[in-house]
């Protein structure tokens, strides 16, 4: 039994028992006093009555007159006179008995002993017998009755005010309790929060041990985090700049054009600071070195600001910028032109940068991307100066059928549940297989054949359609788990946590489930998510987790060690992004600072995946740098243990 | 407490000779107590007090044992009537106890040698009792007596064999155990006796307060502690 239950059964049974013991002590100590002044009524009248018929000198009449009279005059049961023998000479006594007004078990439980009273009577030295007077004892019954009513009433109105009292005092020593224990639980669901200390002083010191030691853990985690942005810094990046080197930015970029959830064309912009030899002997080492921080200072707010982009630097004199969005190329490179030609005014007047952007449909091809982007910095070189070459492709036919007949294909597809899930498998050590990984397809076209989120779910975020879409994958994998009993887990996106009621509808599906479906259940975002949603998620988590569902974190990154609430947000397992692990068998540094992000977030309690592995060379490598799972084209070749 | 009540009569036939088995028990509750003297208890009550009280109490039981084993009741009337008459003197309440009107238990009566018309009365009729007189038989009766040319309130004992009988009086102005009729010097008034007295059921009679509201009551309940 809680605590909280036990103290409410202290309350009431103490409440209960003085109400029931102060009841039945007055109600005794009353029929005692009632009692007894009806036994000294009987015995007082009878001696009255006794000493008066003594004085009537035998005479019957005049006897039998003055016991009428008596009786007559007041309230009584019975008036008897007997005569030596014990034979009744005169009697009265009432014809129906005065009925109790209180209940019959009332009047069974608290009986009546009183006896009559009794007086000789004689006439001079001759005994004429006895009285005997019986008074009226129902009142008796009735007072009792209305008192223990009155006294009932009383201590449950006390009752009631202690009750209410406890209450008070109870959801005071409450709120703090179940403070302290939401924290607790956050603790061992991997959440590390600090709560606000309690007033209550036993109460403050538990809270206040919980928060130092969330915050001992929180900073062993901070530290950890700083060790692998320095990492990070090292290894994957450019050491002046502080941007991508080469590898990390091509990795990156694929990542990007190949996510589901990205946008239907994005921008890329390529930049070159031109004569780098020559302005190396003009401007010495170090001025070199100055315009090539200026650059990356004009390139690195982009990152920082909006998730999703990409800045690196491709070799000494290039460096390229990656925009995840439509129609954002073309404002973007001017503003990045006036600014690079601000930045590099105080450095030489005299320098010169070529930016070559582009626009294209996302499902071109990296090289494609990099061919036109290439192109344009080749014409922008011809210029003096910093000179901005622009070219955008022009938009598809899909996208010119119009956003309305778009919104309505895709509400169609989800309403008629022209819909199926892929299953990629996420592997373990042993070949086990974790979990399936479940991605939507939509048949758009009721006679066409079913197609990949990257292609309609842009458009889909766009429509604010991707809370529907998101819990149908959840309801088929809900359905598809009660089938056949196999982990599977479906992507949320980040928008749809933006719908005020996904969580509610998520939970609802959920909770129709059984509890051996649900634990079965994964429901994972991207790492942008974490960070824009972060409250949101949140939520999500303390909504869903404690029903079985996992929650999990897909396409993490660098940007892991950034998310410095990591710690509060009360996941089971993180999926390292493709850019962080693609390449790691040959890049000891890579592998370095995969072994660092393992270790921290195992230490959260987190499970580690990777994901996007397609070279067996590269999955030993995970396998050493002692992750937990492995999903991408090498998992789903591989043979699988049922 | 019917159990009990035989236990005692048992006892008392042991211990005071063969007594006349009373009627109904209920009607017969306090004759039987008071025929069931305690008699460890009376011995010890009256040693707390003096020996010379504990000497006059021994007398007083052995009066009643002597009483009881008498066949004819008129003789037990006698016994007890002298014994009273014999050993205690008479004063009033104000000279012995202080009081206007106090009435005493025989063994109190015994311990002063000394006491009023009532305090006789009683302790005849205690004694009586005691000698396993039936209750019934016996009233206390106030009288308006004529004495020495003066009529002034006073008590005695009337016996009464049958219930429409003439009484025989006991009284201590006149030692002589005569008639009503022959005593024209005394007018009654008023009459009680123990019958059908309501003195509570059960141990705790002493300290129930109902017990001590009268003269009567009270002096019927320190009798009894003192075993009577």
């Amino acid at each position: 039994m809680s605590l909280i239950r036990q103290i409410w059964c202290l309350v009431l049974g103490a409440v209960l028992a003085s109400v029931l013991g102060g009841v039945a002590v007055s109600t005794w100590s009353l029929r005692e006093l009632l009692q007894t002044q009806a036994q000294l009524k009987n015995n007082d009248n009878a001696n009255a009555l006794a000493l008066a018929l003594s004085q009537q000198k035998g005479d019957a009449e005049l006897m039998s007159l003055l016991i009428s009279a008596q009786f007559d005059a007041g309230a009584y049961e019975s008036v008897r006179w007997r005569n030596g023998q014990g034979k009744a000479v005169f009697e009265r006594h009432l014809e129906t008995p005065q009925a109790a007004q209180a209940p019959g078990w009332f009047v069974a439980l608290l009986p009546l002993r009183v006896a009559p009273g009794l007086a000789k009577v004689s006439d001079g030295w001759r005994a004429v017998g006895e009285v005997e007077v019986r008074g009226q004892t129902g009142y008796v019954h009735e007072a009792l009755w209305k008192a223990s009513l009155n006294s009932t009433l009383w201590l449950v109105m006390v009752g009631v005010v202690t009750g209410l009292a406890a209450a008070v005092v109870l959801a005071r020593v409450r709120r703090p309790l179940d403070t302290a224990v939401r924290q607790a639980e956050g603790v061992t669901q991997g959440r590390f929060e600090t709560v606000l200390e309690p007033r209550v002083p036993e109460m403050r010191k538990l809270t206040s041990a919980m928060n130092t030691m969330v915050v001992r853990t929180r900073q062993m985690f901070e530290a950890q985090a700083e060790q692998l942005r320095t990492l990070h810094h090292q290894l994957l990046c450019d050491e002046l700049t502080g941007l991508s080197h080469r590898r990390q930015f091509v990795a990156e970029l694929s990542s990007a054009l190949e996510r589901d959830d990205g946008p239907l064309r994005a921008g890329l912009v390529l930049l070159r600071l031109k004569d780098l030899q020559g302005l190396n002997q003009r401007l010495g080492h170090g001025g070199t070195d100055q315009a090539l921080l200026a650059m990356a200072q004009a390139l690195r707010v982009y990152p920082e600001q909006v998730r999703g982009c990409l800045a690196g630097r491709l070799n000494g004199s290039d460096f390229a910028l990656w925009l995840p969005a439509p129609k954002v190329v073309g404002d973007t490179a001017h503003a990045l032109a006036d600014a690079l030609r601000a930045g590099l005014q105080g450095v030489d007047p005299g320098i010169g940068v070529a930016l070559g952007a582009v626009e294209l449909p996302r499902d071109q091809p990296m090289s494609a991307w990099f061919a036109a982007a290439d192109a344009a910095l080749a014409r922008a070189e011809q210029g003096e100066g910093v000179v901005l070459e622009l070219r955008q492709a022009p938009p598809s036919e899909e996208v010119a059928q119009g956003e309305r007949a778009w919104r309505a294909l895709i509400s169609d597809a989800l309403a008629q549940q022209r819909s199926r899930l892929l299953e990629f498998p996420l592997i373990g050590r042993e070949r086990q297989v974790l979990h399936l990984e479940c991605p939507l397809q939509l048949k758009l076209n009721p006679l066409g054949e079913f197609e990949p989120a990257a292609r309609w779910l842009p458009l889909a975020l766009r429509h604010r359609l991707s809370a529907e879409a998101d819990l149908q994958a959840l309801a088929l994998a809900l359905a598809a788990v009660q089938q056949d009993q196999r982990a599977r887990c479906v992507n949320v996106a980040p928008a749809s946590l933006n719908d005020g009621s996904f969580i509610a509808r998520a939970r609802e599906l959920v909770q129709a489930a059984p509890a051996a479906v649900r634990r079965l259940i994964g429901l994972e975002l991207a790492e942008p998510a974490a960070v824009q949603h972060f409250e949101v998620l949140q939520e999500l988590g303390r909504q869903l987790r404690p029903l079985g569902v996992q929650l999990g974190l897909e396409h993490a990154g660098a940007g892991l060690a950034q998310i410095d609430r990591l710690f509060q947000a009360g996941l089971d397992y993180v999926k390292l992004d493709s850019s962080v692990v693609s390449g790691i068998s040959a890049d000891a540094g890579r592998a370095a600072f995969v072994r660092s992000l393992v270790v921290m977030l195992r230490s959260l309690s987190l499970k580690v995946y990777a994901e996007g592995v397609t070279d067996a060379l590269d999955a030993q490598a995970l396998w050493d740098c002692e992750l937990d799972g492995i999903t991408g084209p090498w998992a789903s070749a591989q043979d699988i243990k049922p | 407490m019917r159990s009990l009540a035989f236990l005692r009569l048992d006892r008392t036939r042991r211990v005071l000779g063969a007594l006349a088995c009373t009627g109904a028990l209920g009607a017969a509750l306090w004759a039987d107590r008071a025929a069931a003297w305690e008699r460890e208890q009376l011995e010890a009550s009256a040693a707390a007090r003096s020996p010379r009280t504990l000497a006059e109490v021994r007398a007083m039981v052995q009066m009643v044992q002597r009483a009881s084993v008498l066949t004819e009741e008129r003789q037990r009337l006698t016994v007890v009537n002298n014994f009273f008459n014999q050993r205690i003197a008479f004063r009033d309440d104000t000279q012995v106890w202080g009081v206007i009107d106090y009435w005493a238990t025989p063994m109190e009566l015994l311990e002063k040698g000394k006491g009023d018309c009532e305090d006789y009365a009683i302790a005849k009729y205690m004694s009586l009792l005691g000698a396993g007189v039936p209750q019934g038989r016996l009233r206390m009766v106030y009288v308006r007596a004529q004495f020495q040319g003066r009529s002034q309130a006073h008590m005695v004992l009337a016996y009464y064999a049958q219930p429409d009988a003439e009484p025989l009086i006991l009284d201590n102005i006149n030692p002589e155990i005569q008639a009503a009729s022959q005593r024209a010097d005394l007018t009654p008034v008023f009459s009680f006796n123990g019958e059908g007295l309501w003195t509570g059921v059960g141990a705790t009679t002493a300290g129930n307060p109902l017990v001590r509201l009268s003269l009567w009551r009270d002096l019927l309940a320190r009798a009894k502690e003192e075993g009577f």
